[in-house]
């Protein structure tokens, strides 16, 4: 089955994407830069290694949601740190970020750009604190750690994320045993993807330097992730419904990229020009207060509507799960095999860096399309306010 | 070979010659320098009583405040005053430079060159009058790089001075676009000696340059010099791997100074990013008009032309992320950068460009590269040079359309490709070796050795060993880069130091008569060591010779440990050790007798040299008493009693690892001594204190990438 897709005109070049390692926080010398710039530089880094010359590109959408130094430049700045000056815009939704910035570089193209670079990035190590006049309060000043402060509390409904999955879990009366056997078997994934070589493709090992131009380190792993077991999964305490430090992922550095063109530019700049990427819906909503992890089943249900697709019509399904609660709600809400998902990792296993989460989900996605001689790759995820996002697209001409 | 008017015969033609001035050989022949600098002054601005001016237009920029102060320090002694013309909101270029100046000749030496120049401004358009009290004879013109205002100012002082010799500094215009000739100087200006001239035939204005001990080099009349198109060519070739693989430039600059030697980004940004992407642009453009895509600028680098951005990241964004390159990567980024190159190399031959010594002198003196291009065409040899620039078009494939002379590199095996830095002449009686590199390298090795076998075959029995009285204006030692590989591995110190000392023994074994000639600023280390070996050691008086290893440390490798002790009274061997191990330098006048056998006045010193080499007053040396010092061969006794009696700073690792090597070496035969220096020398160069001393450190600032 084919659709229309919604975008006619944009294409994501196979194979000229990348990613860092993801660390997690404060486990890396990512700890230590200012991302932005350090996303700008990789990015140069990795299109090298993709050998697409960044002379090639025209605009550039930036997404990443944690404060950074001289953030108020944005896109223009990351383009300077990769040698080139073009505009370009800021994209920041929490954690769709990643994914809606690649739909914004989508737009850009359909509106008549030739090639647009999505670079996302985020660090979560160190992050700043917000001092904020607030002259309700009786301090008269609030000061917000931007990461951990904003993850505990939603100002909107006054709880903090690990509730909304506590909530989820409780309405979907899951089962703390399927959500351990659950995030086992992410992990299993992970490193099975790992051993195959298979995110070789996907990761770039980056040397980082210090103000003395020597090397303070190598990202060159998702430094943090864990080898789990059963017992150990089972024997941690539940710091709420289904949720432990095993069954929820963790703070992480890092960042992503990839290209949008058309599909003339794709050909050019793609090491396997017969590899065919299009961009074909997208499914944007916000379930109730407190319950984000419904809301990637309900943006994949709308999108599924939209198109007219069901799960079966789908190769690739791969999202963005903060906690193994997620993809048991949404097996449960979809009535899928949670063991189809996410077959080359996740999120709850490699970390969430929130910027570049859902680029990499995506670039992952993407690859092991191709690696299936293509079909369809549904990408969504949750986001703070409840949100949810969901986006399809695309792989024809594919297989190893 | 070449036949020259004088009959000398030659190996190839002396670069000297393209000046007008003879040879070396001449030289020492005549007993005195083919024109002095007050004959050189006096043509140029007229003798004592009617002397004029030198005027300086555009003085306020870079090249003219640099060249006001070279050329004002110089020409102040003989009276000739310096005129720095320039346009009355100029910034005060020539100010800035007094500091410099006093370091150079200290406050009251400064003061006197500042006070000899006379500053004026004008409208652009028309001379000022006061302009006539000072009798202007030589306009040096360092205006902006456009072509229309060159030739008004040009017609505005011919008007006025219809006799006025008029050079250009221009970066690219050839002379038969500006109508006069062109001395185009080097960055940096104040202290860079080498200017390339333009000029329809040998005249006094390079003759002046040379005499006032500058190195003018002739090169032919195109658009951009062999400067430019080296520098520029290079520059451009780094931005475009850019622009193909996204390296950043601060790291492709590391990599050019670790394949080339420049780092031609840093270079930009050194001089001043703005003037300097002008003036590259403004060369690029000009080749790229005449020769096509292998110089066309880049969209970068137009960028830059127009914003005067840097090319190196500013401070406050000091690179994160680092470049590691894979083999493969790194394959090719050499083939982006060495292609352009040998390209270029094709055209400077094609167009013969210039003497192919002064062609490869250029890249090296003037553009930092470790090997001139022609010497890097020269390593390839002619089909590897072909390749070279095979593999860069397949990457840049645009570039082959045009200035692609594969043809022209067959010359890279003619003996004038050859011998690029060590020519050899003689009269049929006496010859001459002479240096155009001031520091020993394996290039200079092989070329020093094809010499000797070249004067032999032609039955030569008497030598003198010199400076190229052009290019090489000191002897600075051995090229250290030849070093860094013994860093690591003791058997490549140990290749370095014995076959660098049996080329030397050469000058001893070989010839009847060897005389070295030494003048300039200074003569140290393996230079030193290498003219050591000849029969005699004339000098100009004031020439520094000395040996720093110690400072490096090293261990002086070309046999300085030994071979001066045998042929110096025990009571000397004192002023030896303390040479050897104080690392300090001696005035040529007080290391007679001991070191070397004679210093005087120039003239003096080149009739003793030509008195010596032909034997016109005996094989002995009886010359102003001087007489041959024996070469003692045997083991040589009591050193370390006299090695205690000098004053020496207190050793560390380099002072002991030199004297042990004194008493080892100087222990030993002759015949054996070389192998005992050799591996004392070697044994040395992969300790901690030599890598981590100033090789060690030079290393690492140009492999670090």
């Amino acid at each position: 089955m084919s659709l229309e897709p919604m975008l006619s005109r944009p294409r994501i070049p196979y194979g000229t994407w990348g990613s860092s390692y993801f660390p997690a926080w404060q486990q890396s010398a990512l700890a230590e830069v200012n991302i932005g710039q350090f996303a700008g530089e990789a990015a140069g880094r990795i299109y090298g290694r993709r050998r697409v010359p960044l002379s090639e590109v025209d605009y550039l959408v930036i997404g990443s949601t944690v404060p950074w130094h001289w953030k108020f430049w944005t896109a223009p700045l990351i383009s300077a740190c990769f040698g080139r000056r073009v505009p370009g815009y800021h994209v920041e939704q929490a954690c769709a970020t990643g994914l809606k910035a690649v739909l914004v570089a989508g737009a850009e193209v359909q509106a008549g750009r030739e090639v647009a670079a999505v670079v996302t990035f985020d660090r979560t190590s160190d992050s700043p604190v917000g001092v904020f006049p607030e002259r309700r309060s009786h301090e008269r000043t609030i000061a917000i750690s931007d990461v951990w402060d904003n993850f505990g509390f939603d100002p909107a409904t006054g709880k903090s994320m690990i509730a909304t999955a506590g909530n989820a879990a409780r309405k979907y009366k899951l089962d703390r045993r399927e959500v351990d056997e659950l995030a086992l078997y992410r992990h299993q994934q992970y490193f099975d993807a790992l051993e195959s070589g298979f995110l070789d493709r996907v990761l770039v090992p980056l040397e980082i330097l210090g103000v003395n131009g020597r090397s303070i380190g190598r990202v060159d792993s998702d430094a943090g992730v864990r080898r789990l077991t059963p017992e150990a999964l089972a024997a941690m305490r539940e710091l709420d419904s289904c949720v432990t430090s095993g069954t929820q992922t963790h703070a992480s550095d890092g960042m992503a990229t990839l290209l949008v063109t058309t599909r003339e530019r794709a050909k050019e700049l793609s090491p396997r020009p017969e590899v065919d990427v299009q961009f074909v819906a997208k499914f944007e909503t916000r379930v109730a207060p407190a319950m984000m992890p419904e809301a990637p089943a309900e943006a994949v249900k709308g999108l599924l509507q939209r198109t007219g697709l069901s799960l079966d019509d789908v190769a690739v399904l791969k999202n963005h799960n903060p906690f193994a609660v997620n993809d048991a709600l949404f097996a449960r809400s979809l009535g899928c095999d949670w063991r189809t998902m996410n077959r080359t990792g996740s999120s709850l296993v490699w970390g969430h860096p929130q910027g570049p989460t859902l680029t990499r989900c995506l670039i992952e996605g993407l690859e092991e399309a191709v690696d299936l001689g293509g079909g369809y790759v549904l990408v969504f995820g949750c986001a703070a306010g409840d949100v949810g996002i969901a986006a399809l697209f695309q792989v024809t001409e594919g297989g190893n | 070979m070449t036949e020259t008017p004088t009959n000398i015969t030659s190996l190839r033609p002396s670069t000297l010659s393209t000046l007008g001035l003879g040879s070396p050989l001449d030289i020492f022949r005549r007993g005195r320098r083919p024109v002095t600098a007050e004959e050189a002054v006096t043509a140029v601005f007229g003798p004592p009583e009617h002397r004029g001016s030198l005027v300086i237009s555009g003085a306020s920029g870079i090249v003219g405040a640099g060249k006001t102060m070279q050329l004002g320090s110089r020409l102040e002694p003989f009276g000739v005053r310096v005129v720095a013309l320039d346009m009355p909101g100029a910034p005060d270029g020539i100010g800035r430079q007094y500091p410099g100046l006093v370091r150079a000749f200290g406050r009251e030496g400064a003061d006197r060159v500042m006070s000899n120049i006379t500053r004026l401004t004008y409208d652009g358009k028309s001379l000022p009058p006061q302009l006539a009290d000072f009798d202007p004879r030589f306009l040096l013109e360092a205006i902006p790089e456009i072509l229309p205002i060159k030739r008004a100012h040009y017609e505005a002082f011919r008007a006025e001075y219809p006799d006025i010799e008029i050079r250009s500094v221009t970066s690219g215009f050839p002379a038969r676009e500006l109508g006069v000739g062109v001395a185009h100087p080097a960055f940096p200006h104040e202290i860079n000696k080498m200017w390339e001239t333009v000029e329809a035939e040998p005249s006094h204005i390079p003759q002046l340059l040379w005499a006032l001990g500058l190195v003018p080099v002739p090169v032919a009349d195109h658009w951009s010099f062999v400067l430019d198109v080296i520098f520029c060519g290079v520059t451009q070739a780094a931005i475009r791997y850019h622009r193909a693989s996204n390296m950043p430039y601060w790291k492709i600059d590391k990599w050019v100074r670790k394949i080339l030697g420049p780092n031609p980004f840093r270079a930009h940004d050194a001089i001043g990013a703005k003037g300097a992407n002008f003036l590259t642009w403004s060369c690029l453009h000009h080749l790229g008009e005449q020769y096509g895509e292998l110089f066309e600028p880049t969209p970068e680098l137009i960028e830059r032309k127009d914003s005067g951005q840097t090319w190196y990241p500013p401070n406050h964004f000091r690179p994160l992320v680092d470049w590691e390159l894979t083999e493969a990567e790194e394959a090719e980024l050499r083939q982006w950068l060495i292609g352009p190159m040998v390209q270029m190399a094709s055209l400077l031959l094609e167009e013969e460009r210039a003497h192919p010594s002064i062609a490869n002198a250029i890249g090296e003196t003037c553009a930092q590269l470790r090997h001139g291009v022609l010497a890097l065409a020269r390593d390839l040899g002619v089909e590897g040079s072909r390749k070279a620039v095979t593999d860069y078009h397949r990457h840049h494939p645009e570039a082959a359309r045009g200035a692609w002379f594969p043809d022209a590199l067959e010359v890279l095996n003619e003996v004038g490709l050859q011998q690029l830095y060590v020519n050899a002449e003689h009269d049929g009686r006496v010859g001459s070796i002479t240096l155009s590199r001031e520091s020993y390298n394996w290039d200079v090795d092989a070329e020093l050795n094809r010499a000797i076998d070249w004067l032999r075959s032609e039955g030569i029995e008497r030598v003198i060993v010199s400076g190229d009285f052009h290019l090489a204006t000191q002897l600075v030692g051995a090229d250290t880069a030849e070093f860094f590989p013994a860093l690591d591995e003791e058997e490549e110190g140990y290749r370095v130091s014995s076959a660098w000392s049996k080329t030397a023994r050469r000058l001893h074994d070989d010839f009847a008569t060897s005389v070295a000639f030494l003048d300039g600023k200074r003569c140290l280390g393996g230079m030193l060591e290498m003219v050591l070996h000849c029969h005699f050691v004339v000098a100009e008086s004031n020439v520094g010779l000395g040996f720093p290893e110690v400072t490096l440390p090293v261990v002086p490798g070309m046999e300085g440990c030994h071979w001066p002790f045998r042929r110096a009274q025990r009571g000397q061997w004192s002023k030896l050790a303390e040479l050897l191990l104080g690392g300090r330098s001696v005035k040529a006048e007080a290391a007679q007798g001991w070191l070397i056998d004679f210093a005087g006045p120039l003239d003096e010193a080149l009739r003793v040299v030509w008195a010596l080499a032909s034997g016109d007053t005996g094989d002995q040396g009886e010359v102003q008493g001087i007489e041959r010092r024996p070469l003692f061969e045997g083991p040589l006794e009591g050193v370390a009693a006299e090695l205690d009696k000098a004053e020496t700073p207190q050793m560390v690792a380099g002072g002991v690892a030199i004297r042990d090597t004194v008493l080892a070496a100087t222990a030993a035969s002759l015949g054996e001594a070389l192998e005992v220096q050799s591996r004392h020398s070697a044994r040395f160069m992969p300790s901690a204190a030599c890598r981590k001393g100033v090789v060690g450190q030079a290393r690492d600032r140009v492999e670090r990438v």
